[in-house]
């Protein structure tokens, strides 16, 4: 019933549903028969690529089911319950009223006048220093993080007065821990784009599994375009046997031991990005705890 | 998240005509779990549904409130505008009236130093000096300042991102949702039977066209935003 209910909804997850689990895991695990559990793994799931995933609170929806008929019951309306005015109707507020609540809750902020006698230019500390003088001193971001260059390239655009030259910077950005990113970044000059593609490789940032000793827990094979980038772990004392940008990726990333080969095309971008697909695709430790049940420490003798 | 009584009532909704979708061919297949039936070529929305949706997003905009969160309602369909600029005026939001510039959370930088230009010339206006200028430069600076004025005026005392974004059509708003989904914002967006209700994170179906529905579902959470910060002002 719960089936024909999911295939009757034209939910993208409904096939979930449809297809059981192998019949012996059944016995042991009883999967449970509602769809709406399934829903919140996959959401889980989608919602982590997509920012910070470990910190947003999915727990709204674990009491969600889409399927179930919803009875609208509202808790009892206390007792000497008006109901509030509509945002009509109501005395008209003056701007000064306004502007006052406004700086009330805000601070004068961006609006140019101040009701209750703050200062105004309060955000003005945030005003960047115009290039007074020269080049305008960039500090380097403090965060613990150590950028390679893989490779600059020199690309162009024809136009009609001529050739159009950028230059193409490609980044890998990595603590030694185990957290690596792959960047890109174009423009006029080497340094900015160096910088740019910075900034993008700190925005794409994945998180290794890595084992006591610094390898990875089993192989994979991860591919992006024409590149196709095939992982293995190897003993302690290996060191990293890879090519190029395969093995900037993972110095940057702290893996000691490892091999890894490019088996497709060798474009230096494409099996960076190759090789980041490849570690997403490993297991990582926290799932296979939650399935074996058992803790993570035993995982990582 | 302690659920509250938020006068929901059907018999409201059904007045406002909250239950009205769109045509019958425009529809998005994924809202199938929201429709309840097709009269004269028109989808219905399961008002029981709504009424739900409706309930618990203004239970987790108490919830956020009453923590110190920052909002922002967008609404940039002709009808809906002035409703929701006095909407937010109410509840002591930031709001979106006019077009939403593309990029305005994603290029946060960028928007910020336009807003500190409007505060220039705001408090340039202010001193008077924009009489002191030649007659062509003065015209100039108040075309930009009202330009900034339509563009920025709802948003001028935002200082950081809004921890919640309440979008009240989505197909009209789909840049200002990819853009509060890339940053990771929560969303609370009003869901019409051609949208997609995966998209944000409480989808709320319900009329989009009418303004009597829009202005009902405002009234609603805009009257869980005054309570939470009310209750966030007695005890911070």
């Amino acid at each position: 019933m719960a089936a024909t209910a999911a295939a009757a909804a034209a939910s993208p997850l409904s096939s979930f549903t449809i297809h059981s689990p192998i019949p012996s895991l059944s016995f042991f695990f009883p999967k449970p028969s509602k769809p709406f559990s399934l829903r919140r793994s996959f959401r889980s799931l989608s919602l982590a690529p997509k920012s910070k995933a470990s910190n947003i609170d999915t727990s709204f929806f674990d009491e969600l089911d889409p399927e179930e008929d919803v009875v609208f019951d509202p808790p009892t309306p206390p007792e000497g319950f008006i109901p509030p005015s509509s945002f009509d109707d109501g005395p008209e507020e003056t701007e000064d009223e306004i502007a006052a609540a406004y700086e009330e809750l805000y601070g004068p902020a961006y609006s140019g006048v101040s009701v209750l006698g703050n200062d105004v230019r309060v955000m003005d500390s945030k005003v960047k220093r115009t290039s007074a003088f020269g080049k305008i001193k960039k500090e380097k971001v403090k965060d613990g993080f150590d950028e390679r260059v893989v490779q600059v390239r020199r690309v162009t655009k024809v136009v009609k007065g001529g050739k159009q030259l950028h230059f193409r910077a490609i980044v890998v950005v990595g603590d030694k821990q185990g957290r690596v990113g792959v960047g890109v970044g174009k423009a006029k000059e080497v340094i900015t784009a160096v910088q740019k593609s910075a900034t993008n490789a700190r925005r794409n940032i994945i998180s290794i599994p890595m084992t006591k000793y610094l390898t990875f827990p089993h192989r994979s094979e991860g591919d992006y375009g024409a590149a196709t980038v095939m992982l293995r772990p190897a003993a302690p004392g290996t060191g990293v046997i890879a090519g190029g940008a395969v093995r900037i990726v993972l110095e940057m990333a702290g893996v000691e031991n490892a091999l890894g080969k490019q088996l497709g095309s060798k474009n230096a971008l494409n099996n960076a990005r190759a090789t980041v697909v490849a570690v997403q695709k490993m297991k990582q430790f926290r799932e296979v705890a939650q399935e074996r049940g058992i803790p993570m420490e035993e995982l990582w003798k | 998240m302690a659920r509250r009584y938020w006068n929901i009532n059907l018999e409201e909704m059904l007045e406002a005509g909250v239950h009205f979708g769109h045509g019958t061919r425009k529809w998005n297949p994924r809202m199938a779990p929201y429709i309840s039936a097709k009269r004269k070529g028109i989808h219905i929305t399961n008002l029981t549904r709504t009424a739900r949706f409706l309930s618990e997003a203004c239970d987790l905009l108490f919830d956020a409130a009453s923590k110190g969160k920052q909002f922002l309602i967008v609404g940039t369909k002709n009808k809906a505008a002035d409703s929701v600029a006095r909407a937010a005026i109410k509840a002591r939001c930031h709001y979106v009236n006019k077009k939403w510039l593309g990029g305005m959370l994603t290029n946060w930088p960028t928007t910020e130093t336009r807003l500190h230009k409007f505060r220039d010339l705001r408090t340039e206006q202010k001193t008077g000096g924009l009489n002191r200028l030649p007659k062509r430069d003065a015209a100039m600076l108040k075309r930009q300042l009202s330009r900034l004025q339509t563009y920025l005026g709802g948003i001028k005392y935002m200082t950081r991102l809004p921890d919640i974004v309440i979008i009240v059509d989505q197909q009209e708003e789909y840049t200002a949702l990819r853009e509060c989904i890339t940053l990771g914002i929560p969303t609370i967006c009003l869901i019409d039977t051609n949208c997609d209700p995966d998209l944000a994170d409480i989808s709320i179906p319900a009329n989009d066209d009418a303004i009597a529905s829009i202005r009902l579902i405002l009234n609603k959470l805009v009257v869980a935003i005054c309570e939470g910060r009310s209750s966030y002002i007695r005890n911070p």
